[in-house]
């Protein structure tokens, strides 16, 4: 029994790494945040089963008190509307999908073109998944896996959108697109368009000139202040590949109280365990 | 403390516990801190799984080892990057040709980490079931074929 006394004193004695308990914390963030996500899709779909239940009331052309109810449904008011298009919760091939697709509903040409991106990036996304999972499937059997040990697997792949503001004629909202197995991945697009002026709407719109300035200065600012006492923070810094600057291509959205929110790929400015950096513009 | 609270705080004290049972199945400390992190994040995500708070540490065995498998599966098909610099050695250390640790490493796998369970994290036959989905006698006869291929000699020893 010696040996394996030796042998269990080694393994007690494996060096535990620095970043251990930051990578733990990590996991715990994300983790709670994926849980929460669950339930609130779950929620979200309800509300817009509502919403388009809604819709036919007010076509319908009902009493006024049933129109104005109709009105304070988030996804409904102005020149547009925000209906959700494909909905499904269904496992096949093990693969868990739930997927929400948005659609814009307004006159003029952009809201075609908006859908038919959307649509597209969609196609693309689930052709990835299902690629992806079979590359993941052949590699299991090939070393060595059995039909038993596989049979629990599932890979989830999410499509999800939520709308973050609307008024008459703007509306922005964020499509998400998630693939989960082994490590997980995360796409989100920033969607803010001008349905009377027919067109997409930029950062200039909301800030003016200067907008490149104004929001290089307040998100250094933040960068600055995530710093903890121990000169610890999940940004990178420029050397390293962090934040330089914003450009025409960076997403954002606008929240309900008018404020731009600008935001960045998961681990392109920071580590992954930030997740998604989101900096408001004040 | 709510369910989540609970879960928590395990996997907060579990931490040490959990890294060296998945560097002593990948024997890499980068994968083995991608496997914990991936581990932690899937049982919080899916809590709702859980039904008996008081099974927790098979429980969450269970994913940390699929997180496991999953990696080593991976490495099938990507091509290891070459470790440089002084640095990486110094929390992977390699175990001596000959003791124990290395022949238990060069077990198959599902042998392997029966041994591991059983000595390392002193788990029960049973426990070992729940974390690998055997049933008790698979458990053994892997137990025991393991300690064969050993050649340890188990006198006084209890299994």
């Amino acid at each position: 029994m010696n040996e394996f006394q030796n042998a269990k004193e080694e393994y007690d004695n494996t060096p535990i790494p620095a970043e251990l308990s930051e990578r733990v914390r990590a996991g715990i963030q994300e983790g709670r945040a994926r849980h929460r996500a669950r339930r609130g899709r779950i929620i979200r779909r309800w509300g817009a089963t509502a919403a388009c239940f809604a819709v036919l009331l007010a076509g319908l052309n009902l009493s006024p008190t049933i129109a104005r109810a109709a009105a304070e449904v988030p996804v409904l008011g102005g020149l547009f509307q925000v209906l959700t298009f494909v909905d499904y919760d269904k496992t096949e091939d093990g693969i868990h999908y739930d997927v929400t697709v948005p659609q814009v509903e307004a006159e003029g040409n952009l809201a075609e073109k908006v859908n038919a991106v959307i649509q597209e990036k969609v196609d693309a996304h689930l052709a990835k998944a299902r690629q992806d999972w079979d590359d993941y499937r052949e590699a299991f059997f090939a070393t060595g896996g059995t039909e038993e040990e596989w049979a629990d697997r599932e890979m989830d792949v999410i499509v999800d959108y939520e709308i973050k503001s609307q008024s008459e004629t703007r509306v922005s909202f964020v499509v998400t697109f998630a693939e989960g197995w082994v490590a997980s991945m995360q796409e989100r697009y920033y969607y803010n368009l001008d349905l009377s002026e027919n067109r997409d709407l930029t950062l200039r719109d909301y800030l003016g000139e200067d907008w490149v300035n104004i929001c290089n200065a307040s998100i250094q600012k933040q960068i600055d202040a995530s710093v903890d006492e121990e000169g610890f923070t999940f940004f990178f810094t420029p050397e390293m590949g962090g934040f330089t600057t914003v450009d025409e291509t960076t997403g954002f959205y606008i929240r309900e109280d008018g404020t731009v929110v600008v935001c960045f790929p998961e681990y392109s400015i920071a580590a992954g365990a930030a997740g998604m950096p989101e900096f408001p513009i004040a | 403390m709510t369910k989540e609270e609970t879960l928590t705080s395990f996997l907060i004290e579990t931490q040490a516990r959990s890294y060296r049972l998945a560097y002593s199945v990948l024997r890499s400390r980068e994968e083995a801190l991608d496997a914990v992190q991936t581990a932690v994040c899937r049982a919080l995500e899916r809590q709702d799984s859980l039904r008996d708070p008081g099974a927790v540490k098979t429980w969450f065995t269970r994913i940390l080892m699929n997180a496991c498998n999953d990696t080593l599966r991976q490495r099938g098909r990507v091509v290891p990057f070459p470790e440089e610099g002084p640095e990486l050695g110094r929390e992977d250390p390699e175990p001596a040709d000959d003791s124990l640790t290395r022949r238990v490493d060069a077990l198959p796998a599902e042998v392997g980490t029966v041994i591991k369970l059983r000595f390392y994290e002193e788990l029960t036959l049973k426990e070992i079931g729940e974390v690998t989905g055997q049933n008790i006698s698979t458990v053994k006869s892997r137990l025991y074929a393991g300690l064969k291929k050993l050649r340890v000699a188990m006198e006084g020893a209890e299994i």
